[in-house]
């Protein structure tokens, strides 16, 4: 797994992880979370806008864990 | 050689031609307002103008250019290529509907085929692959679809759903581009025949399809354009509202499609992503009408900030509010945040409706400011009654409810609002809210039981909504049946109890879904679930993969209880009583049993506050 993906992605994670919760790889973004579907737009925004890439609803909705969007994040940086 | 050569350069300067919207009114072609006999004959006539539809990316960019000529023309290509592939009159093609040219082509196409078509939503959430897929499959088989026609990034989601219902065609929208033309002549649905199936009402484990009739369409869409939003030849309309739900289909494509009004459309899933971008669209291309449930104009008006200044919405004169209760508070804010923009709190028009009524019922008067009723919540809530709270009493909020005058009936159609006893009520008298006019549905889509329960001998639809009448207009106070509302969508507790059920250990009747008013005058949800366990991490474990399946299924956030078994109520023929859990929850009764629990702060707050 890319560590720099990942440890950016727990940084654009922090604001909406307001119970603080540790952040792993396996850490499942909607279910650890807890978080509701407005702020995961929000968040996955700030990816996009981050990486500058585009991360469509379908693939959005095979990703689970932090370890998978790290994976697509790649995957879409590869692409670009 | 040389041909080639220019041929390319060609293509090159085409390209740099940047594309422009259509314009928003005909020069030459009158206005008509809907009355046309058929959608068909409705785009027949809007095909003579320059008036259509305009697509935007999330960037604000404008991506296609759809005037409604083309719309015809491709339209009438896309049933010939929809017949060339076996497809028989009468049968049901599901469309997943983006917010394309393509499903466009496909949804007016069958028409001309004389298909009936069945937008499919196109909404997922992080990680929730498997609902959807389940969801769709449903809707499939319901509908006993015998096509699916799909964009290409979701073939192994719509695949693997055709698959599980048995649909024998599925085509991604290129591979059906790529069909030949039939030349067997086409029959266009006349005006005694079924026009569509529309999926935005019930539950996705026991879906049913809301078949609307040519004759439903047609009055509705003439009651939207002439009574409701009374069009004239300056409008332009914008939208960003999901194309599988009615006030997107029936509301910003048909109706405007049936009274030659340009859109301009955001998709669904830009919206959510960039909000403002809604408004910034508006400003630049001068909308005159949008519409939006209240939290809508809540994230657009969070996500504006500074920009507020730059923009113009003074054409904006009608923003609709529907699809969930009318929040007043969230209003006011919009109206704040963006008067500096030129936007008027007058254009704010509550209205009611809902896919069985086609699309609208009531619309507010669209001169007046929005009215408020507030009322006494000791006789709401004990006599039944809408009792106007006094100057005094609205100084204490807890002891006043306030609610938005929703408008009168469009022409033609009529309410009526009566006690369990099937009694007619008067004025403040709250009651059930039925319904009964040409926009009413033909019923649910093979499912006479289901629509049965809610039809009257009378010939009234039963909306499952209470209200009460004030000056011959409504107002909605709730509902009668158990729909959990969030950010505009109906969620159904039976879906969040299904997929709770899923979960080891757990088993049917394991889980009762319910909402409760949250301190905003939201839905806050919240989830019991039997729990058999003993060891604390299990338990943990279990209100985890719980919290985690609702919020695949149904993308909101929840408060999973872990409550003894067998804790949950049950009526006398076995159902479960959602009201007696809810009753039990707020009253200590029935209540959390892990030692390690930690409910959401807010929830327990409200817990308390309302068992006082």
């Amino acid at each position: 797994m890319n560590q720099d993906i990942f440890a950016t992605l727990c940084q654009l994670l922090e604001p909406f992880n307001s119970a603080k919760i540790a952040l792993k790889p396996e850490t499942d973004i909607s279910a650890d979370l807890n978080i509701d579907s407005v702020s995961v737009m929000d968040f996955v925004m700030e990816v996009e806008d981050h990486f500058d890439i585009e991360i469509p609803l379908n693939v959005l909705s095979e990703t689970r864990s932090l370890a998978d969007l790290v994976k697509v994040v790649e995957g879409r940086l590869a692409k670009v | 050689m040389h041909g080639t050569a220019i041929k390319g350069g060609l293509r090159q300067s085409a390209s740099e031609f940047a594309l422009s919207p259509t314009s928003h009114h005909n020069p030459v072609l009158a206005k008509v307002l809907g009355g046309f006999a058929t959608l068909t004959a409705g785009l027949d006539y809007a095909a003579r103008g320059v008036t259509g539809f305009n697509f935007y990316s999330s960037r604000g960019q404008l991506e296609h250019v759809l005037p409604y000529r083309e719309l015809r023309l491709k339209a009438l290509a896309t049933a010939r290529k929809l017949l060339s592939t076996g497809l028989k009159r009468g049968e049901r093609v599901a469309v997943v509907a983006e917010t394309s040219p393509d499903f466009m082509a496909v949804f007016f196409g069958c028409q001309y085929a004389g298909l009936v078509p069945c937008p499919m939503p196109y909404s997922m959430y992080i990680g929730g692959k498997n609902a959807y897929v389940s969801r769709i499959a449903g809707m499939l088989k319901t509908a006993r679809a015998s096509a699916v026609i799909l964009p290409g990034d979701l073939v192994s989601h719509i695949t693997e759903a055709a698959r599980l219902a048995d649909t024998a065609i599925v085509k991604t929208f290129e591979e059906l581009a790529a069909m030949p033309e039939s030349i067997e002549k086409l029959k266009p649905f006349d005006v005694d025949d079924v026009a569509y199936i529309q999926y935005s009402s019930g539950s996705t484990s026991s879906p049913k399809g809301v078949l609307i009739t040519q004759k439903a369409i047609v009055a509705n869409t003439r009651g939207i354009l002439r009574d409701g939003l009374k069009i004239t030849n300056e409008d332009r309309a914008f939208s960003w509202l999901p194309l599988y739900h009615d006030m997107g289909l029936v509301g910003f494509c048909l109706s405007p499609m049936m009274g030659q009004v340009t859109v301009d459309y955001l998709s669904t899933t830009s919206f959510a992503r960039r909000p403002a971008m809604w408004l910034k669209l508006m400003s630049e291309n001068r909308n005159t009408i949008a519409y939006s449930p209240s939290f809508g104009f809540d994230l657009a008006a969070r996500r504006i900030n500074g920009e507020a200044v730059t923009l113009d919405l003074t054409s904006w004169r009608v923003a609709g509010i529907g699809g969930d209760m009318v929040r007043a508070d969230i209003l006011n804010d919009f109206a704040e945040k963006l008067s500096v923009a030129g936007f008027d709190a007058k254009a704010f028009t509550p209205s009611y409706g809902m896919a069985e009524s086609t699309l609208a019922i009531t619309f507010a008067d669209l001169s007046k400011p929005v009215k408020i009723d507030t009322v006494d919540r000791l006789h709401y809530k004990l006599a039944q009654r809408a009792v106007p709270a006094s100057e005094q009493l609205k100084q204490s909020p807890e002891r006043v409810r306030s609610f938005v005058v929703c408008g009168k009936p469009i022409a033609g159609h009529e309410i009526v609002i009566r006690d369990d006893r099937g009694a007619d009520l008067g004025e403040r008298e709250i009651g059930r809210i039925l319904f009964k006019g040409p926009s009413l549905m033909d019923g649910y889509f093979e499912n006479a039981e289901a629509t049965q329960a809610i039809m009257t001998a009378d010939g009234y639809m039963d909306t499952g909504d209470m209200g009460y009448w004030l000056d011959g207009e409504i107002v909605i106070t709730g509902r009668a049946k158990d729909l959990i509302l969030h950010n505009g969508r109906n969620i159904w507790p039976q879906d969040i109890e299904w997929a709770a059920e899923q979960i080891e250990p757990l088993r049917n009747g394991d889980a009762a879904a319910f909402a409760v008013e949250g301190e905003d005058g939201e839905d806050d949800v919240v989830v019991l679930v039997h729990c058999r366990l003993a060891d604390a991490v299990e338990m943990e474990d279990l209100r985890r993969k719980v919290a985690a399946v609702v919020h695949q299924t149904a993308g909101i956030e929840c408060a999973v209880i872990l409550v003894a078994p067998k804790s949950l109520p049950f009526t006398s023929s076995g159902k479960l009583s959602r009201a007696g859990a809810k009753d039990g929850y707020l009253t200590g009764d029935i209540a959390e049993i892990s030692p390690l629990a930690r409910l959401p702060r807010s929830l327990d707050e409200t817990r308390l506050a309302a068992a006082q």
